[in-house]
Formats: C-alpha cells, sequence, structure tokens
C-alpha cells in the first residue's frame, strides 16, 4: 500500500480523481437528465436543465414510434433462456473438470481453452451460414444456441470448485449420494458466491450482446433492445432537419435511458458481485 | 454398478459443451476454411478461386486501409489507456484515500451500460451543431469541431467513446494487480528517501508488468475487433475514416460477398494472434 502523504499530494489527487468521476458519470447523468427535457430545448440549450419544464414527452413519443416493449421482451426471452443454459451446464462441465479423472479429459478441456482464444468475429460469417442452412435466421434458436454453455463460464468455475474440498464430496458419497446429487446438493451451495458473480457477468453479457444480434436477428420481430437502440441512431444521422431532429433526438435519449436504466440499478444493487464477476471476467480473452 | 457410475458421471457432464462446441464451433471453422477458398455469395453453386480471395484482399487498399484505422485507434487508446489506468490504480490503493468506494463505483458504471445506448448518446452529445461538447467548447470561446464529420476527428471522438467505456474495468485489472505487490518493498524505498513519483517507476510499473501486459494483450484484441461503435456512430465514415477491421469484415456480410469474408476473418484471427503473441513475447523477454 503506497500512502499520499503530503496534504497539496492529497488534495491533488482528489482534485484529479474527481475530475475523472465527472467525466466517466456525464454522459450518463446528461443522457438521463435530457430524455426529461422538452425536445427543442435538448438541442437549443444542451447544457441547462430546468426541473420546472421536466416532461414525459420524449419517453411518451419513443413508446409511440419504436417497439421498444418488443426489443424488451426479446432481450428477456434470450436472457432467461441462454442464461439458464449456461448457469446450469457450464458449472456441471466445470465440475468435471475440476473433481474427476477420466481419460480424454485434456482434450476436452483443450477445446474449452480454444473457444475462450477464439475472436468472436471469426465465426460470425460461417454460423450465419450454419442458420441459413437450419433455416434459423431471425429466431430466439440463433440467438440462445450459439455460445450458450460460454467457455469462460466453465473456466471460471471449475477454479472455484477446484477450491471445494473433496472431503465434502466423499462424504456425500459415503452417504449414499449420487453423482448428480453431489453436484447438486454439495456443490453449488458452497459456491453460491461464484455463482452469483457469474449470474451478473452473464447477464450483463447477453443484455449487451450486439455483434451476433444484429447479425442473425435483425427483422423488427425478432430485434433485441441493443439491435433496436442501433438502427434508431441510423435514424438519426440520416435525418438531420432541424425540428425533425430535436424530435428523433429526444426519442433516441429516451430509448437509451431506458435500455441503460435496468443494468445501473443491478449495478447499484449488487456491486460486489459485478467488480468480482467484471474481475473474474477479465481473464477472457 | 456405483463405480461405472462414477466413471460415466463425468462424461455426461461435459456433454452439453461437447455438442455446443462441435455444432457451433468446430463445424463452422471447417466450413469457413473452405469458404474462404470459393467465390460464394450465399446462393447457387461455389466456385473454387483457389487463393484469390487472400490476394484480393492483401492487395486491395479498403484492407489495408482498415488494418491501418485500426492501428491508428490502437495508438490512440492503449498507451492512453494504460498510463491513465495505472495513475488512477495506483491513487485508488492508497491506504489513506478517502472517497474510495466512491471511485471505484464511478468509475465502473461506464462499463456496465450498454455499449449500443452509449453510443447512440455519443452521437448526440457530439453533434456539429446541436451537439452539448460543442456547446461547452464556445461557453470557453472555442469554435465547434466537426467531430463526426471530419475525417480528423473521427477517429479521436471513437477512441474517446471506447476509452471511457472501458478504462474503469483495465484499472479494476490493475488494482487486483497491485493488491499483490508486497508492501514492505515501499516501507524500505521509504527508508532509502526515495519519492513516491520515483517509487511508482522504480517498483510499482515494474512489478505491475505481467498485469499490464495482460491488459495491453486484452484490448488489443479488443481494439481491433471493434465494430459497434463504428457501426453505431459513424458508419465507417467519412471517407472510410472509421472503417475498422471489425468494421470492413462486416460489409463483406452485408454485400454477401461470403467468400472474401470468409478469407477476410482468417487474415484478421492471424493478425491478432500475431500481435498477442508479439506482446507475449515483450513480457517473457523481461521476466
Amino acid at each position: 500500500m503506497t500512502d499520499i502523504t503530503t496534504p497539496s499530494r492529497r488534495i491533488g489527487s482528489h482534485v484529479f480523481l474527481m475530475v475523472l468521476l465527472v467525466a466517466f458519470l456525464a454522459p450518463v447523468v446528461w443522457a438521463l437528465l435530457s430524455a426529461l427535457k422538452p425536445a427543442n430545448d435538448i438541442i437549443r440549450a444542451p447544457l441547462t436543465f430546468d426541473p420546472s419544464t421536466v416532461t414525459l414527452d420524449n419517453y411518451i413519443a419513443m413508446f409511440r414510434d419504436v417497439p421498444i416493449g418488443q426489443g424488451f421482451v426479446n432481450t428477456g426471452i434470450v436472457l432467461v433462456a441462454k442464461g439458464a443454459i449456461t448457469m446450469f451446464f457450464a458449472p456441471l462441465a466445470a465440475f468435471a473438470f475440476a473433481k474427476y479423472r477420466f481419460v480424454g479429459k485434456n482434450v476436452i478441456f483443450g477445446a474449452v481453452l480454444v473457444t475462450l482464444m477464439l475472436p468472436t468475429i471469426v465465426l460470425i460469417i460461417p454460423l450465419l451460414l450454419q442458420m441459413k442452412e437450419f433455416g434459423w435466421v431471425n429466431t430466439y434458436q440463433a440467438l440462445i444456441l450459439p455460445g450458450s454453455v460460454d467457455a469462460f463460464a466453465i473456466f471460471w468455475m471449475r477454479q472455484v470448485i477446484s477450491a471445494v474440498p473433496d472431503e465434502l464430496l466423499d462424504a456425500a458419497r459415503v452417504d449414499g449420494s449420487g453423482e448428480f446429487g453431489i453436484f447438486w446438493r454439495v456443490v453449488v451451495p458452497v459456491i453460491r458466491p461464484g455463482l452469483a458473480g457469474l449470474a451478473v457477468l452473464t447477464t450483463m453479457n447477453i443484455y449487451n450482446d450486439f455483434v451476433w444480434p444484429v447479425v442473425v436477428a435483425s427483422s423488427d420481430r425478432m430485434a433485441t433492445l441493443q439491435v433496436m437502440l442501433s438502427t434508431l441512431a441510423q435514424n438519426i444521422t440520416g435525418n438531420r432537419i432541424g425540428a425533425d431532429y430535436a424530435t428523433v433526438t429526444g426519442e433516441l435519449l429516451a430509448a437509451s435511458s431506458v435500455a441503460l436504466i435496468p443494468l445501473l440499478v443491478l449495478f447499484i444493487l449488487l456491486q460486489r458481485h459485478f467488480i468480482n464477476g467484471i474481475l473474474a471476467g477479465s481473464v477472457k480473452g | 454398478m456405483r463405480g461405472a457410475r462414477r466413471r460415466l458421471a463425468p462424461y455426461v457432464f461435459v456433454l452439453p459443451f461437447v455438442v455446443v462446441f462441435l455444432v457451433f464451433s468446430v463445424y463452422p471453422l471447417i466450413f469457413t476454411a473452405r469458404l474462404s477458398f470459393t467465390n460464394w455469395r450465399g446462393t447457387g453453386a461455389a466456385e473454387w478461386v483457389g487463393w484469390d480471395n487472400y490476394t484480393y484482399l492483401l492487395t486491395n487498399p479498403a484492407f489495408w486501409n482498415s488494418l491501418g484505422n485500426s492501428g491508428v485507434l490502437w495508438l490512440l487508446i492503449v498507451p492512453v489507456q494504460i498510463a491513465l489506468g495505472v495513475l488512477v490504480a495506483v491513487l485508488l490503493n492508497s491506504a489513506t484515500l478517502r472517497l474510495r468506494g466512491l471511485y471505484r463505483v464511478a468509475f465502473i458504471v461506464p462499463f456496465v451500460t450498454p455499449l449500443v445506448a452509449v453510443a447512440q448518446i455519443w452521437v448526440v452529445l457530439f453533434d456539429q451543431g446541436y451537439g452539448a461538447v460543442n456547446a461547452l467548447l464556445g461557453v470557453f470561446g472555442l469554435p465547434d469541431v466537426g467531430w463526426l464529420t471530419t475525417s480528423t476527428w473521427a477517429k479521436p471522438t471513437l477512441a474517446l467513446l471506447f476509452l471511457w467505456k472501458t478504462t474503469g474495468f483495465i484499472v479494476i485489472i490493475l488494482l487486483s494487480g497491485l493488491q499483490s505487490i508486497n508492501g514492505s518493498l515501499y516501507e524500505a524505498a521509504e527508508l532509502d528517501g526515495a519519492s513516491k513519483p520515483r517509487q511508482l517507476v522504480s517498483i510499482t510499473v515494474p512489478l505491475l508488468r505481467r498485469t499490464i501486459m495482460f491488459a495491453v494483450v486484452l484490448q488489443t484484441l479488443a481494439v481491433f475487433q471493434m465494430f459497434a461503435e463504428p457501426f453505431v456512430v459513424t458508419q465507417g465514415g467519412p471517407y472510410n475514416s472509421t472503417t475498422t477491421a471489425g468494421y470492413y469484415l462486416y460489409n463483406h456480410i452485408t454485400r454477401a460477398d461470403l467468400g472474401t469474408g470468409a478469407a477476410n476473418s482468417f487474415l484478421l484471427v492471424i493478425l491478432v494472434m500475431a500481435l498477442s503473441l508479439f506482446f507475449v513475447r515483450l513480457l517473457r523477454a523481461k521476466d
């Protein structure tokens, strides 16, 4: 631990950190507040906020013009299905890697590492063609199945489960528990903090995922929240005429705010798990 | 009976992963390898064209332009981010710093916000005529800047978005690296009369080298795959100045030029892997 000893240095570091803090929070705060301003004021007076003019007009217009509810439903379905698959099967596979010896283990774990290191973009085109072959373009299956049973989740949970004492597992075996019973009734309760971190990271990744959804599910009916937001932005850049621009900007900020809020709330409630998840997630290449 | 079940159990447990791996990684990879030697456009028969897609790309200025753009973005992002990250992490690691929790949370906020939503906010904030950033410059009597409409400023504006979004994450990684440094080293340096900046350069940075290199590799991969930022904010423009390697690859898909796209994927993976290896070597050489 380094100490910041002299008072002038201590003040200096607080000034520096405060400037950064403002820079990091400003865009989000600005967007949340601006979405509540009359559309014309957002572009005419972008730096001021007058509480007496607060209005929900941008939100009302946005909900009228953008099928954002459908976006939430689509993202929600993918989040629940893909999240559940990863949260169940990844720790299960990790359990096998951490606590069993079996022929072919190294080869299969090698496959986990390869999946981890493969850049997402290399698989986009072949996966898209595969989805066409299956007739899965613009379906939930296409959004859910590729990338489920996440390799990083296996990698991380393997480390977590390795720390569970073998004696606990053997004791359960003596008591007549089956192999799956050991996983479900002994391992899962013990690694609950790790699972919480994984749940948070998985939620964040699926909610924010963009590259694959925009390629495979860009139809209006199937667009996830992020895909829906991305085309809204293109409307605004292609459409820069006076009053129209103000209206579109207002709706855009309202839509962005609606997309931001769930994760911000989750983050504030579950800070510690978030930071653990992110830290563990940093191992991902 | 029990022994057999115990031998069989691990195979059952890893089976779902293996199925997903074979169907959605191995099969597509083999498929791309073959595809990269054809001129297939998504329908009809594929014609074998040998190395044509590769030579087409390697002699195409647009391909090199996309790599160059990603290279410039790398220069604008990674060195700045590492320097800033180390400084912030060292300050946050101080035992006597107040408000540490507040700073930590504030710096992570950008990382948990959805990139597409933030990219959109960027479009509005950096608009030349109506944006808040130019309005702020106006307050100080500075002229408007065409952040998104000039090829000079479009890259720095995207770099700023990337820096804003991921620097907090880098700080957290560096912070975890710092916490593994032995505190007695600093006490010894203190006794020898070494100043704080001196300690930063002579103790912290050398011992943090592994973590720093790790962060560099991570961000190199991310910068060369950068896609959502140009897709939402600039659509690769103006004048292709923000057509990153990742965005250029995506353009092949929209043009249904799948053979070329497949070849481009492989070239990009080779480049990214080579860069990562280079940085890992750099780390090893000094160890």
